[in-house]
C-alpha cells in the first residue's frame, strides 16, 4: 500500500462537499424564505380549526378577504428592527409582548340567508374545546357574536395565548395571538392614572 | 413478590384518589345555573366563565404592584356570568327557571341576605354561602328585570369581606368598599368569646 497515495483523495472529497454546501445552502435558504412567507398568510392550526367549525356551522358561503401571520421570526426581526428607534413606552411594551399574532378576515357572500348564530358558537366551542382552549366570554346582541377562548391548562404570564372572534353578520374577524404579558402589565400598572380609571370604570 | 404487592396497591391507591376526585364534586359555594340557549331574533346573550386558571394568571401579573388585589384575586376560584335577554318565547321559562335556582339555593342552606323588588318588577336575590364563619364560599346574585334580560351572577372562592373592603380603600374606589362592607354583613359573626370567669 502506498501511503502516500491518501492525500489527493481527502482533498478531492472535501473539495466536493464544499461544493454540495454552496449548492445547497441558498436552495435550503429559499426554501426557509418561501415557508416563511407561506406562513405569514396562513393562520395557525387552532385558528384555522375555529375558522373551520364557524364557517361549517353557519351553512354559507364565505369569502376570504385577508389573512395575516406574523410568528417568532417576524416578531423578533421588528423588535431587532426597532431596538435602536425611539419608540412611545406602551408602543415598546406592546411590541415585546406580542410574540406572534395572526388575523384572518372573511366575508359573506352576497345574497346568503342568515346564519344562525347560537350553532356557529356552538360549532367554535365543539371545534376549541377538542384542542384543549375553553371560552371565557361569549356575548350575542342583535347580529353581533362575540368569543374568547384561552388555553384550558398551563396558562403562564410568560406565554399566554388567546384567541378571539367576532361576527358581526357580514364578517367573520378571527385574531390569535401569543405573548408575554409581563412587560405590557407592567407598564399598565405603571401608569399614574391608573387608580382614577379604576374608579371611573367602577362608577360606570 | 415485591413488587406483585406493589402493582395492586398502586392501582388501588390511584383509583381512590380518582373516586376521592370525582366524589369531591364542585366547591361548595359553586351553583349550577344550566345551559342557556341563546334566544332567537337577535336577543341578548352573554356568557362569562374565569376559572382559577386565569385568576391565578391574574394575581401573578398584578402581584408586586397591587399585592391586596392579587391577594383577592387568588382567594377566587370561579366567577361566571350570564345575561339572557328576554324575549317573549323565552321570558316564561327563563323567569321560573331563576326561580328554581332561588329555591334550590334556600333548600341548599345559602343566606337570602337580599330581596328586592321595585316598582318596574326588577327582582334582586343576593345569596351567600360562608365558610366558617369567617369567610365567603361563594356569592350568588339573580336579576329579573321582566322588560329585559335575566342577569345571573356566581362568584366562589374563599373570599374575605376585608379583602374586598381594603382593596377598596386602598383604590378608593367606592363601590367596592360597599361591596366589601355589605359582605362582612352578610357574614354571619363570631359568637363573642366568652369572658373567663375571675378566678378565686
Amino acid at each position: 500500500m502506498n501511503p502516500s497515495s491518501l492525500p489527493p483523495v481527502t482533498h478531492r472529497s472535501n473539495r466536493r462537499l464544499w461544493l454540495w454546501a454552496l449548492l445547497l445552502t441558498p436552495m435550503l435558504l429559499l426554501v426557509v424564505l418561501a415557508a416563511w412567507v407561506a406562513s405569514c398568510f396562513h393562520l395557525g392550526s387552532d385558528a384555522r380549526a375555529l375558522r373551520n367549525g364557524l364557517m361549517k356551522a353557519s351553512g354559507i358561503e364565505w369569502r376570504q378577504r385577508i389573512t395575516l401571520n406574523a410568528n417568532y421570526l417576524t416578531f423578533g426581526a421588528v423588535r431587532a428592527g426597532l431596538s435602536c428607534v425611539r419608540l412611545d413606552p406602551g408602543a415598546r411594551a406592546a411590541l415585546q409582548s406580542v410574540r406572534s399574532a395572526g388575523v384572518g378576515i372573511y366575508q359573506v357572500t352576497s345574497g346568503t340567508p342568515r346564519s344562525d348564530r347560537a350553532a356557529m358558537l356552538a360549532a367554535a366551542d365543539s371545534a376549541m374545546t377538542g384542542r384543549g382552549w375553553e371560552r371565557v366570554v361569549g356575548v350575542m346582541n342583535g347580529k353581533d357574536l362575540v368569543a374568547i377562548y384561552v388555553p384550558g391548562k398551563n396558562a403562564s404570564v410568560h406565554n399566554l395565548k388567546c384567541c378571539v372572534m367576532v361576527f358581526n353578520g357580514k364578517e367573520i374577524v378571527l385574531v390569535s395571538a401569543r405573548g408575554n404579558l409581563e412587560p405590557l402589565v407592567t407598564y399598565a400598572l405603571n401608569q399614574p392614572g391608573l387608580c382614577d380609571q379604576a374608579k371611573w370604570l367602577a362608577q360606570r | 413478590m415485591k413488587t406483585m404487592i406493589r402493582y395492586p396497591l398502586a392501582i388501588a391507591v390511584l383509583t381512590a384518589g380518582f373516586g376521592c376526585n370525582v366524589l369531591a364534586g364542585p366547591p361548595p359555594g359553586q351553583v349550577d345555573f344550566g345551559k342557556f340557549a341563546p334566544p332567537g331574533d337577535g336577543g341578548q346573550f352573554v356568557e362569562v366563565q374565569i376559572n382559577s386558571n386565569l385568576l391565578s394568571l391574574a394575581a401573578r401579573m398584578v402581584e408586586k404592584q397591587q399585592p391586596d388585589a392579587a391577594k383577592l384575586l387568588r382567594s377566587v376560584q370561579l366567577v361566571h356570568v350570564n345575561v339572557v335577554g328576554l324575549t317573549d318565547k323565552n321570558r316564561a321559562e327563563l323567569e321560573k327557571r331563576v326561580q328554581q335556582i332561588r329555591h334550590d339555593l334556600d333548600a341548599q342552606g345559602w343566606d337570602h341576605n337580599v330581596a328586592v323588588q321595585d316598582k318596574d318588577g326588577q327582582d334582586v336575590g343576593i345569596y351567600t354561602k360562608t365558610r366558617g364563619g369567617e369567610a365567603l364560599a361563594g356569592l350568588a346574585i339573580t336579576v329579573i328585570q321582566p322588560k329585559e334580560q335575566v342577569v345571573l351572577i356566581n362568584i366562589v372562592g374563599d373570599i374575605r369581606p376585608e379583602q374586598v373592603a381594603a382593596l377598596g380603600d386602598k383604590l378608593d374606589i367606592k363601590p367596592l368598599k360597599d361591596v366589601g362592607a355589605a359582605l362582612k354583613d352578610a357574614a354571619p359573626k363570631e359568637p363573642a368569646p366568652k369572658e373567663s370567669a375571675p378566678e378565686n
